[in-house]
């Protein structure tokens, strides 16, 4: 748990980068801080780990005050992940993985398999990449040698700093879904910085959006999507916030909330699994011209059908409930 | 021995009294040193951009250059005053002008090489793109985007050649080294202090000049 | 096109080689080298003293600068770094025959006077590389290092050194092969060094006093050189190889 408490972050005695902020990343949770280039958020992240002072405040980690902590002793349980050039091009990958739990003093056979556990993790085989160097690796692997390093000394708390912003889009979304998978089987409690909207909204349980130091709005995505606490929150997510926000809802959602439509048997009608996005069944009409889709279970148990009209309704409801 | 105060007083003596004679050894110092890098330019650039076209010589010409740049001054002039006295230019101007333009050859040729490489290959296609010949695309769009680091090439020449130089009084060529030479002859501080001073604010000033020449050669576009 | 480039290359490579050559055929066919082996105790004497006050001020150099750059490159002293620096960039303007004048002007004739000097002028490009390589490292690799919990020695040891050391080393390269030159010159302070010989043969107009000490001299240089060049290579890390490899293509 990462506790702000009123905290404020004055540079040079004149830049105030940080005014008052006051939120809580729960245990498990990763929050996205998102915003404009100089809102403060990698001042914010920095005065975690303390690599930035606290001018005024106290951030409290699992129920101790950053101020008061060891500063080194902090930082090894503390997983740091940054934009570029995190690797040490001296090192080859495994000391570069493993070089917090080297410091802790690790022996050898446990660094190994804890080595090789990480790299199967984050999709890279070990024995391959071991003995390699970081300029031998393409940024995307780089990256992911990155995530696996912050893991090596299993750190219950993460922080990272745009940490797929210098990959190109492709490798991104796959590095974002991995990560994603990482996460759900790690639990860590991750405070994580993007500047990409998409990402923040497909990876957080909460976005913090921020603006000149201050906090905008704190709400998991789809609140965020839908009820935008002010213009600004609302200009920034975006004109296409609606379409946005389809993805984070399941065709359960909408089957919870309405009642489906019933079947209408037809030659070229099409099923739809339950757990799907919206996003997906909204395209699935669209692209093959359907009418309706049939909605089914896990176990392919039909239960009604939903239409682009019924999207609709439920869209309506869940924005205006916003406003 | 004599005290600090007393060696600052004995230097503005020493370059008061000595005024015209100081400025006559600078004025063979420049000499020198200007002809030999006036050769080393007529030499070095074309080279630059010939290795610039081709990648083995440029290897070859920069691995020569840099061997040579090794050679300590005293012993080249050692080794060619036998070669010279061949055709009785062993000692004096000859070999220390030589011995200046083979040093200036390194900072020289790599400059304008490295300098014509790092043209932007989207410039040098949008150039090709306009229909110029290879002659016309160095003249008009590589030599002058290369300009800048060719100039800083000739400044790093220059400034080691004033040093150089130095020694060349040594084999007979003339300049401030004479001063310093004269004083380690009549073991006089004021006189080496004196030369040495000369030495470094000549390099001093060829840097600034040169820098100076380097910024009203920098298209406006390039700078930064 | 490849393929006559590659030949103008070779041409160029032999026409330097039967120059080298045809100099020292021409060279031993006048007994150029003759006082090297009519005199190999002296040889080995001069040669002697060359080394030695080469090494002594190299390492007594390499002994202060690095530390040195280590000192100033350290956040608290960064401010006086271009004060450092300054002085580096002017001392290396003042002719290295001056600063030998000079130290003999203070510490008398004699072979101490030429290692001092020596130490002074090679402390320069030392200190100079040590700082700029120490200050090349990418800030964001220190960031990381921080952030995961390196003590700054650890840092210094484990990340900053290690990305420093072919500047450092390439400026200990720099240092001793300057240092082989004014070694030459340490002669005319009493010093002896193989410039006592060339110094002999521009006297006495003498051939073979000339080729004798300048030809080692030389061939000393550039086996210095070349095995500092060496050494960036054997000791630096591999990856920081691969590193600048993948910079410069
Ligand atoms: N070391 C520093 N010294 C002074 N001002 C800084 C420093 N670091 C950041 N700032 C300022 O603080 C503000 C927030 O910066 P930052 O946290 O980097 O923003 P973000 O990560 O959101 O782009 C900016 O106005 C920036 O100029
Ligand atoms: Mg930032």
């Amino acid at each position: 748990m990462i506790h702000f408490n009123d905290v404020t972050k004055i540079y040079n005695s004149n830049v105030k980068a940080i005014e008052n902020m006051n939120f809580t990343v729960e245990e498990g949770e990763l929050v996205i801080m998102l915003g404009p280039s100089g809102c403060g958020k990698t001042t914010l992240l920095r005065m975690v780990n303390q690599l930035e002072s606290i001018t005024k405040g106290d951030i409290m980690l699992n129920g101790k005050s950053v101020w008061h902590s060891n500063k080194i002793e902090m930082r090894r349980n503390i997983g740091y992940v940054i934009q570029s050039n995190g690797l040490f091009p001296n090192m080859n990958i495994e000391d570069n993985a493993m070089i917090v739990p080297n410091l802790l003093g690790w022996d050898r056979k446990k660094m190994r398999d804890r080595f090789n556990m990480l790299m199967e993790l984050v999709g890279l085989n070990p024995d391959e990449y071991r003995k390699r160097y970081p300029h031998e690796l393409s940024g995307g692997q780089q990256q992911r040698v990155g995530v696996a390093r912050a893991l090596a000394a299993d750190p219950p708390v993460m922080l990272m700093d745009e940490p797929f912003g210098a990959l190109d889009p492709i490798i991104r979304t796959h590095l974002q879904e991995e990560f994603l998978q990482i996460q759900k089987e790690l639990k860590k409690t991750i405070l994580f910085v993007s500047h990409d909207i998409d990402e923040a909204v497909k990876m957080a349980d909460k976005i913090a959006l921020l603006k000149g130091g201050k906090m905008m709005q704190y709400a998991e995505p789809a609140r965020m999507l839908n009820k935008p606490a002010n213009s600004f929150v609302a200009e920034f997510v975006g004109q296409d916030r609606v379409l946005k926000s389809m993805s984070l809802y399941t065709v359960r959602d909408l089957a919870n909330a309405l009642t489906l439509k019933p079947v209408i048997e037809s030659p070229d009608s099409q099923n739809i699994n339950e757990n799907l996005s919206l996003r997906v069944a909204i395209s699935k009409i669209l692209n093959q011209e359907a009418d309706q889709l049939i909605v089914e279970n896990d176990n392919g148990t039909r239960k009604g059908s939903i239409t682009l009209d019924l999207i609709e309704q439920f869209l309506h409801r869940e924005i205006k409930e916003s406003v | 021995m004599c005290s600090g105060g007393d060696l600052i007083v004995n230097l503005i003596e020493y370059f008061v009294s000595n005024f015209t004679f100081i400025l006559g050894y600078t004025w063979d110092h420049i000499k020198l040193v200007g002809l030999a890098i006036i050769i080393a330019i007529v030499i070095g650039v074309p080279l630059g951009i010939y290795c610039s076209v081709n990648k083995y010589a440029a290897s070859t010409i920069l691995q020569i250059a840099s061997i040579m740049m090794t050679i300590p001054s005293l012993a080249l002039f050692g080794i060619m005053i036998p070669v010279l006295s061949l055709i009785n230019e062993g000692i004096g101007t000859l070999p220390a002008i030589i011995a200046l333009v083979l040093y200036s050859q390194l900072p020289i040729i790599r400059n304008t090489y490295t300098a014509i490489n790092n043209v932007d290959p989207d410039i040098r296609d949008a150039a090709n793109g306009i229909g110029l010949t290879t002659f016309q695309r160095l003249i008009k769009v590589e030599l002058p985007n290369a300009m800048p680091l060719i100039m800083a090439g000739i400044r790093t020449a220059t400034v080691l050649n004033i040093g150089v130089g130095a020694i060349a009084t040594l084999i007979g060529a003339g300049g401030l080294g004479g001063i310093i030479y004269q004083g380690i002859l009549r073991t006089n501080n004021t006189m080496i202090l004196a030369g040495a001073i000369a030495v470094a604010v000549l390099a001093l000033i060829a840097d600034l000049f040169l820098r100076l020449i380097e910024n009203l050669f920098t298209p406006k576009g390039v700078k930064k | 096109m490849d393929r006559t480039n590659k030949t103008i290359a070779l041409i160029i490579k032999l026409i330097f080689w039967a120059l080298l050559i045809a100099f020292f055929v021409w060279a031993f066919a006048n007994n150029m080298f003759s006082k090297i082996w009519e005199q190999p105790d002296t040889f080995l004497r001069l040669l002697g003293e060359h080394i030695t006050i080469v090494l002594l001020s190299g390492a007594a150099a390499v002994l202060l600068a690095v530390p040195l750059g280590i000192f100033v490159t350290r956040p608290k002293f960064r401010k006086s770094e271009w004060l450092i620096v300054g002085i580096a960039n002017l001392g290396q303007t003042i002719p290295s025959l001056a600063v030998l004048a000079l130290a003999m002007g203070f510490l008398g004739i004699g072979i101490s006077a030429a290692v001092v000097a020596l130490f002074v002028y090679s402390l320069l490009p030392i200190l100079q590389n040590t700082i700029a390589g120490l200050d090349s490292v990418d800030d964001n690799m220190i960031d990381a290092a921080k952030g995961m919990g390196l003590t700054n020695t650890q840092i210094l040891w484990k990340i900053e050194l290690p990305n420093a050391l072919t500047s450092i080393i390439a400026g200990v390269r720099t240092a001793l092969v300057i240092n082989i030159g004014t070694a030459a010159l340490a002669y005319l302070i009493g010093a002896g060094g193989l410039g006592v010989w060339i110094f002999t043969g521009i006297r006495l107009f003498d051939n073979a006093f000339l080729m004798s000490g300048a030809v080692p001299v030389t061939l000393l240089a550039i086996v210095i050189d070349y095995l500092f060049k060496w050494l960036q290579f054997a000791l630096v890390p591999k990856g920081l190889r691969l590193a600048r490899k993948a910079q410069n293509s």
